[in-house]
């Protein structure tokens, strides 16, 4: 037998690359990990360990990348990095969707540059090789060179694929197998609202001085709703409280809840629509919540009132009152469609304590801003909640970076922050074994 | 034989999704056949002359009056126009009575249209109506005026219509124009009347409902006694009645018709349902000053249209099928600046090859053509066809055979080129105007030369050109 031949692409990877003693260091980090409290503090401030993050996780599982509104047509393209990787995923001829690095093979600029656009052929702007959309070099000016070949230097491809009109990304080589799963429980719930007919109407784009694990914590919880104002007029605020956890001051929308989510179970019934809640944050590798609940007021949508915020249905949906089918995917991404828009969030990891958040309102496509939907009222309850959420995840993140930060227990409330958690760390651990 | 009949199982039509009314595509369109068609697209009130040719008795003291245009031109309109017609009810010489009335016919059966007059006793108008106008009578109609009309395009048609006696007339004429077209909608149609043999058109509806399984139509007795038999519905408009026909009445348009107190009572429980107050169109029958004052208004305007469109049609007959008046914008909310098309979602499939798109960058490239004047330019080169190169101000010659590139870069347009092979598109500019033969390799996309660009590297001319360059 011959010795073993490191695959080319395994060059520079962080577990076979970390010295013997760094690795046990972290490997005994996720094993002494105290259950029910939040993570020690290197998880959230260690250059190392989000490294270990790039690889185990966004190395390792699908990722959301965008959606079809972003790039309905044959050439458009969006950029999207995570971490060290920047990946460049385009819509086909074919209708589907090539992932490449964006990464050129000659001295390795950026090939893409821009966030989002529409090309042909991709040309890389330092020296101009020229890739097509699948990522073969075709062009590379080369005078005197007798021996260069093209064929060697397409660009490297990723997996890609489209769930719903929601397109997801996977870098490893193998991606894993338990995702067709993951996506035939969602795609009931998503398919009646259409992503294909719709388009944005608003993309924000914040940067929260946070690890991304932060991120989605807070996300898990309602604990904080306190701190949402503009969001507790639609969203009920006794989210993820249970019968018997109810303090007093929210036992009057708790019975407001209850009988607004019996009218949604009566209307999704009449409708056909799935509503069960499905929650699989920690019992499956593409770990998954979703579920369609009541809003408050009309139950219409995210506004003060409970009101449409856009006039067109999605879809072929029939009912604006159709509360919110919401959606946790794991690892860095959330969802709220509505009957009358659709809000998606990513989050892009920058470094262990930056995260790009990426927030994107979709419409019908053919509702018409100023006579549909007005712009402002549309995206007024999120705007104001992501900036609330970016300031609840930059104390815990100045928090963690304190010697004086140790870990405190999730409340029952935060079950699901605890499933997130348990969820990473059986994922990195799988990975390091 | 009818019982064996209701048990075959019939299976549902495969239609196309949404609603589009016919003419919907025809006025987008500048291709010639297409112009022709445009007779049939509703995007103006015309006054003209107009004949009875049937009259067809309704039960409910209705009459129906079927007019075809002297022209021989059809009538073009959308389900729930009204027209206004002059009755000489005092005589030919007399200052005849102005009546409007909405036009119970479907726009989608053009060549005649019907009005549905409903007799009341005291009235100066309508008995007159019902006595003198006979097949053979020509009247002096304006129309079709209104903005209370289905759209011209819906791809979710989901429609709650209401019609409370006669008001079931613009109704009538949606009911048929949906059931004369193919594709996806779902009808609810709440008819209410006084007496059971109050409702016009209930035969039509009834085998309407039968054979269309996208429109239902339900009825409701008002508040009189009921014969035993009836098995429709009974009592006023009520909450629960709306819940009760359509329990997503939130999620549909809701289109209705009929005396004041019906509409106001209307207005307030399709609130309370949940329907939004921009779902909900409304054609009053009878009215208050403040909406008497309005549909005046509405007449008033639709008779300036069509006295401005008679001066342009006197001045030039051609130019008159070219452009939409300016008034058009005012009259018809539907079609913004962008166009009704785009703003629907089942956007046209014919473009002007000849007037390109603004291109990517916001230029209006088509708008600009004429502006510097090319023929002051310094022609260079030697060759059959002449490249105009605008933001360079220069001519420059070509042969039918070479690369458009090489020739525009030695005379020092400014274009980058890298590979040279359509492939980098690098060199990608726009044209203006002529044509060229383009041999590229994934350099451009099949939108960007719809939107007028090229490559130059590798494309000829093969007539004369200007280039934004
Ligand atoms: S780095 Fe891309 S062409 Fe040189
Ligand atoms: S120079 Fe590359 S496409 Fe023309
Ligand atoms: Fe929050």
């Amino acid at each position: 037998m011959s010795a073993p031949v490191l695959p080319l692409n395994s060059r520079g990877k962080l577990a076979s690359s970390l010295p013997a003693e760094q690795l046990a260091e972290i490997s005994a980090l996720f094993e002494f990990r105290r259950k029910g409290y939040s993570l020690d503090a290197p998880f959230y401030t260690d250059a190392t360990i989000f490294k270990m993050d790039m690889e185990a996780i966004f190395g390792q599982h699908w990722i959301f990348a965008g959606s079809v509104a972003e790039l309905p047509e044959p050439g458009d393209y969006i950029t999207v990095d995570y971490g060290p990787y920047s990946l460049i995923v385009l819509r086909n001829d074919d209708g589907g969707v090539n992932v490449l690095h964006n990464v050129c093979r000659h001295r390795g600029a950026r090939v893409l540059t821009e966030a989002a656009g529409a090309t042909g052929n991709l040309v890389c702007g330092y020296h101009s090789w020229t890739y097509s959309p699948e990522g073969n070099l075709i062009h590379a000016s080369a005078p005197g060179e007798a021996k260069f070949d093209k064929n060697c230097f397409a660009l490297k491809r990723a997996h890609g694929r489209e769930v719903a009109g929601l397109i997801f990304v996977c870098i490893a080589d193998e991606p894993p197998t338990d995702f067709d799963e993951t996506s035939r429980i969602f795609e009931p719930y998503l398919a009646p609202h259409d992503l294909s007919k719709t388009k944005i109407a608003y993309q924000q784009n914040i940067i929260e001085e946070g690890n991304w694990k932060l991120v989605m914590e807070n996300n898990r919880e309602c604990y904080h709703c306190d701190g949402h104002p503009e969001l507790a007029c639609s969203l009920f605020p006794t989210w993820g409280l249970t019968e018997g956890l109810i303090p007093a001051h929210l036992e009057e929308v708790w019975d407001r809840n209850k009988e607004a989510q019996s009218s949604l179970e009566e209307r999704c019934r009449r409708y056909g629509l799935p509503y069960e809640v499905v929650e699989e944050l920690d019992t499956r590798i593409a770990g998954i919540r979703i579920s369609r609940e009541s809003l408050d007021g009309e139950g219409e949508s995210f506004s003060a009132d409970g009101r449409r915020l856009s006039k067109k249905l999605l879809g072929d949906l029939p009912d604006f009152r159709l509360g919110r089918c919401s959606m946790h995917l794991q690892p860095n991404s959330w969802f709220h469609f509505q009957s009358d828009h659709v809000i998606t969030f990513g989050v892009f990891p920058i470094n262990e304590h930056q995260s790009l958040v990426r927030t994107t309102w979709l419409v019908a496509d053919d509702a018409v801003e100023g006579v549909d939907y007005d712009l402002e009222k549309l995206t007024y309850t999120w705007k104001q909640t992501n900036l609330q959420d970016k300031a609840f995840v930059e104390l815990c993140q100045t928090g963690a970076g304190s010697p004086a930060y140790e870990p405190g227990p999730y409340m029952k409330s935060e079950y699901q922050v605890e499933a997130f958690i348990n969820w990473y760390v059986q994922r990195v651990q799988e990975h390091l074994a | 034989m009818t019982e064996l009949l209701t048990e075959t199982i019939v299976q549902e039509p495969h239609r196309i999704r949404g609603l589009e009314m016919p003419w919907n595509r025809v006025m987008g369109s500048t291709e010639g056949p297409a112009s022709a068609a445009r007779a049939l697209g509703p995007w103006h009130p015309q006054e003209f002359m107009a004949e009875c040719v049937e009259i067809v008795p309704e039960v409910g003291g209705m009459m129906t009056f079927v007019f075809r245009r002297c022209d021989g031109a059809p009538l073009a309109f959308r389900a729930g126009q009204y027209v206004n017609v002059a009755f000489p009810v005092n005589g030919e010489d007399q200052d005849p009575a102005d009546r409007s009335y909405s036009l119970s016919s479907a726009p989608t059966k053009p060549w005649t249209f019907d009005i549905t007059v409903k007799r009341d006793p005291t009235g100066l108008v309508s008995p007159w109506v019902h006595q003198n106008i006979k097949p053979g009578t020509v009247l002096e109609m304006l129309g079709p005026v209104g903005a209370f009309h289905l759209p011209d395009a819906d791809r979710r048609a989901r429609y709650l219509l209401l019609a409370a006696g006669a008001g079931i007339t613009p109704i009538m004429s949606m009911v048929r124009t949906i059931h004369s077209l193919p594709g996806q909608a779902d009808v609810v149609v709440l008819y209410h009347g006084a007496a059971d043999e109050g409702f016009a058109f209930n035969k039509e509806l009834a085998y309407i409902a039968s054979v269309d399984s996208r429109i239902r139509v339900f009825y409701s007795l008002g508040d009189r006694a009921k014969p035993a038999d009836w098995e429709g519905l009974s009592g006023r408009l009520t909450a629960a009645m709306l819940n009760e026909v359509a329990p997503d009445a939130n999620g549909r348009q809701v289109y209705a018709c009929g005396p004041e107190g019906y509409l106001n009572t209307a207005t307030e429980l399709l609130g309370n349902v949940g329907v939004d107050d921009t779902s909900i169109h409304m054609e009053f029958f009878t009215g208050d000053r403040q909406t008497i004052l309005e549909y005046q208004a509405e007449l008033a305007l639709a008779v300036d249209i069509a006295e401005e469109i008679a001066e342009e049609i006197a001045d030039s007959a051609e130019d008159y099928y070219e452009g939409q008046p300016a008034a058009f914008g005012l009259y018809e909310p539907g079609y913004d600046a962008e166009g009704t098309l785009q703003a629907t979602g089942m956007p046209l499939e014919t473009v002007d090859p000849d007037a390109p798109e603004a291109s990517d960058d916001g230029s209006d490239a088509g708008a600009e053509v004429s502006t510097p004047d090319a023929s002051s330019f310094e022609t260079v080169g030697t060759g059959s066809l002449t490249l105009s190169f605008m933001r360079t101000g220069i001519n420059v010659r070509v042969d039918p055979t070479e690369h458009i590139l090489g020739p525009a870069q030695r005379a020092g347009v400014r274009i980058g080129a890298n590979c040279k092979e359509g492939m980098c598109g690098s060199c990608k500019v726009v044209k203006l105007s002529g044509e060229v033969e383009m041999n590229h390799q994934g350099g451009i996309r099949a939108r960007e030369i719809d939107a007028g660009k090229f490559l130059p590297c590798c494309s000829t001319a093969r007539t004369d050109m200007v280039i934004d360059a």
